[in-house]
């Protein structure tokens, strides 16, 4: 069968529907944005369920942009253009491929970039340099930067965090209160982060069909639908999308049909998607019959810190349960608190061995990788493998030196069983 | 680098003082130094060990050498020199740190006190984080009164905020002897190094000393005249060869913006008796730095004015590797300084450049020809 035919018939339904709904809100962004829309750019961390509570406020995520433009192939070209402009190639990846893409108006971006922004907004726990990297449009654009400080979580979030963070959601919401001169409607807010919630059960269930054996998943295809999180979230949208990826992972566990029908090894994956190389990665593990089935990266949205059950919001307070859930990402979390998370989700998921991406381009992540490493191998028992990733520049990645690693940790598996 | 630090703190401890090892840069000392605390800032540390095998254990090859010396002291010998730790909220890197050097030093049976306290990053005219700043003070206060068994007093704070005032009153003129040419660049940091490392009543001693002891001479008296001035910029000062380049090489250094240097004695807030009040005003008044978030917007102007007081002819940027920080502003700030006609420079200095500087050597000589042709 040709290759593009066989492709054409794993597409499947949410698959189609990710792909429409991706498209459709870029390019609604942009109308928007030309209608005379008020144009806020976010870090993925801030809750994009506050602009919902406007009439006509919406928002870009510079970072998905950066990952889509990447999972396009065209990463490398923006990063070159930031790296022309002076930019450090040590520098985050997402961040050189945004400013590449802005430096020309977006020409090369599959989504002909971001409308320009009125408004930035940052956030520093997932990585305080999304600050520096904002405030570069910030200086070049000469557009308004509001910062979010969220304090790092070594331990469960406290209450003076919080009660903080809410005072700076409800600035937030003034200052683009000022700048639209629109009114912020708190019921709105409370409808979207209530459909957030209801999407987040239906993206957990989608993730436990990797409880099965074989998996009715990959890490990969959960990397790729994390896209709703980025461009839809609060949305009805958002809430149907999830439920049809959870719904048709069921019916196809029910049917029999498996990415990796010959699973033999069953990976977690540490880091952020290595977007140039999803479909090279998993395939070339899938013929080695080994599936990295879930990824701290996935696990963690909808979540709080020392855990990666569901959070749920019990319908009150909506800036509450955004601040709350600030640190539902790794990143914000300790090391002592991220182990605790992942343990828990080994355990669950029968995994045989944990692939530490260490990814050059995101030292919050990375940093603490060694001593997981040995925590998760040395005190539990779980085979491991450190590989070398970028998340965004492939130029950064050697396939031949990540596969070597790998192979030797199927067979470090493999002695284990035999032992 | 002159000072034996282990030594340093080794007689710190004998002298039965307890002291506090901290970072990043800018610390609360003087609270410190009103509790009976000896705050030493862990920074600078490349030259307390040959290599980095303990902090290899722990950090990647892609973070910055700040890091992993910081590390590698703290694992190889720092829990025996040290009462305990203190660290604020900084960098994507050094953020993880206290875990890793923690977790290390219980398994050698050696736990130590690890304090934090979260300094607000938001701009101030955007929110008042007056509330949440006092609250994180008056625990810190509790917290050390419990660890250390030490009081607090209001008393003994302002006369801590006097003597720090004074420390870094010595420090700025220690500085503007080596713009006038009458000491050299080295020797200064020599002694600012130094400070890091030593009680504030020996600080206040090594700075008299370095100002009373220079000679009426300027160093370079043949040629002060025709020396271009330039000003030196990063998170620390850069290897001594690299200093000796831009001395030897008809330059003269004649001011700097290196945060363990300037950024941190550049500015002094009013003295106040409520400690959460002064630092509130020392963090938001504070020389502008990368670290700290909201600063930005008045970065740029900060080191134009730099230039404009000293009339240096050029910046040196002195990069740390992977300081993510420091080289998201350099494209910005470079071009603002071309806008206005100085020279620019950008030097990366690398962990394995301890011992090898000779290409940093021939680019800051070129440096020098540049401005030679030019002005």
């Amino acid at each position: 069968m040709p290759e593009k035919l066989k492709t054409e018939k794993l597409k499947t339904n949410a698959g189609r529907h990710l792909s429409k709904m991706v498209g459709d809100t870029y390019m609604d962004l942009h109308a928007k944005s030309a209608q005379g829309a008020f144009v806020v750019w976010i870090a993925i961390n801030v809750p994009a369920e506050l602009f919902l509570g406007f009439e006509n406020v919406v928002y870009g995520v510079p970072e998905s942009h950066a990952a889509l433009t990447a999972a396009k192939g065209v990463g490398v070209l923006q990063c070159e253009k930031a790296e022309h402009m002076g930019y450090s190639m040590d520098l985050c990846s997402y961040a050189r491929i945004d400013i590449g893409s802005v430096s020309d108006g977006g020409k090369d971006s599959p989504t002909f970039g971001l409308p320009k922004p009125d408004l930035l907004v940052s956030d520093n726990n997932n990585c305080s340099l999304l600050v520096k990297w904002f405030d570069v449009h910030h200086r070049r654009m000469g557009v308004p930067h509001f910062v979010i400080d969220v304090p790092f979580c070594y331990e469960p979030q406290k209450d003076k965090d919080r009660k903080y963070i809410i005072q700076q959601f409800n600035d937030l919401i003034r200052t683009i209160e000022e700048m639209s001169g629109q009114k912020f409607d708190m019921d709105k807010a409370l409808a979207a982060v209530s459909n957030t919630s209801e999407g987040i059960v239906h993206w957990k269930r989608f993730l436990s069909f990797a409880e099965n054996r074989p998996s009715g998943i990959t890490a990969f295809d959960s990397f790729v639908q994390m896209a709703p999180f980025l461009v839809a979230r609060g949305t009805s949208q958002f809430v149907d999308h999830y439920k049809l990826l959870a719904q048709e992972t069921e019916q196809r566990v029910r049917d029999g049909q498996f990415p990796v029908p010959g699973e033999k090894y069953r990976l977690f994956w540490d880091n952020i998607a290595p977007w140039h190389q999803l479909r090279d990665m998993s395939g070339s593990l899938a013929k080695l019959g080994a599936n990295i089935v879930g990824a701290t990266y996935t696990s963690c949205i909808g979540t709080v810190e020392g855990s990666f059950d569901f959070y749920a919001f019990d319908g009150d307070d909506p800036l509450e349960y955004c601040a709350r859930t600030q640190n539902c990402y790794i990143c914000p979390h300790g090391m002592n608190l991220r182990g605790k998370s992942m343990q828990a989700v080994v355990e669950k998921l029968n995994i045989d061995g944990i692939v530490f991406a260490s990814n050059r381009s995101c030292k919050p992540y990375s940093v603490t990788q060694l001593d997981q490493q040995k925590l998760m191998t040395d005190q539990f028992g779980v085979p491991s493998v450190m590989i070398d990733v970028d998340h965004a520049d492939a130029r950064k990645y050697s396939k031949e030196s990540t596969f070597t690693r790998l192979e030797a940790l199927l067979e470090n598996i493999e002695a284990k069983r035999a032992a | 680098m002159k000072i034996d630090i282990t030594k340093k703190l080794a007689q710190l401890k004998n002298d039965g003082r307890k002291v506090l090892g901290c970072f990043p840069l800018y610390p609360p000392l003087e609270l410190f130094y009103a509790m009976d605390l000896v705050p030493v800032v862990l920074w600078g540390l490349r030259g307390t060990a040959t290599d980095t095998t303990e902090s290899d254990r722990h950090l990647q090859n892609y973070t910055c050498s700040v890091a992993r010396h910081l590390t590698e002291f703290a694992l190889s010998n720092g829990s025996g020199l040290l009462d305990g730790l203190f660290m604020y909220n900084a960098c994507d890197t050094l953020r993880n740190l206290p875990e890793i050097i923690e977790k290390e030093w219980e398994k050698i049976g050696q736990a130590l006190p690890l304090i934090k306290v979260h300094i607000p990053m938001v701009l101030p005219a955007q929110t008042d984080a007056t509330a949440y700043f006092k609250n994180e003070i008056n625990h810190l206060i509790k917290d050390l009164e419990e660890r250390f068994d030490v009081l607090f007093s209001k008393d003994k704070f302002v006369q801590a905020v006097k003597q720090i005032k004074y420390v870094r009153d010595l420090m700025a003129r220690a500085e503007n002897r080596v713009t006038d040419g009458h000491l050299s660049f080295l020797n200064f940091v020599d002694a600012i190094h130094e400070c890091w490392f030593s009680t504030v009543e020996e600080q206040i001693r090594i700075l008299e000393s370095l100002i009373d002891e220079l000679s009426d001479e300027p160093a370079f008296s043949a040629d002060k005249d025709s020396r271009h001035g330039v000003i030196l910029s990063g998170i620390l000062p850069p290897p001594t060869s690299v200093i000796h380049a831009i001395e030897s090489s008809g330059l003269r250094i004649v001011g700097n913006d290196i945060a363990s240097l300037g950024r941190s004695y550049a500015s002094m807030p009013e003295t106040r008796e409520d400690p959460a009040a002064y630092f509130l005003d020392f963090y938001y008044q504070h020389f502008p730095c990368p670290t700290l978030l909201y600063t930005g917007d008045r970065r740029t102007t900060s080191l134009l004015g730099l230039v404009d007081k000293t009339g240096a002819k050029g910046v040196i940027f002195v990069g740390e590797k992977f300081c993510e920080y420091e080289y998201f502003e350099f494209p910005h700030l470079v071009q603002q300084l071309k806008d206005k006609g100085i020279q620019t420079l950008e030097i990366e200095i690398a962990i394995e450049d301890d011992a090898q500087t000779s290409a940093h050597d021939s680019r800051v000589s070129a440096f020098s020809e540049i401005l030679k042709n030019n002005f």
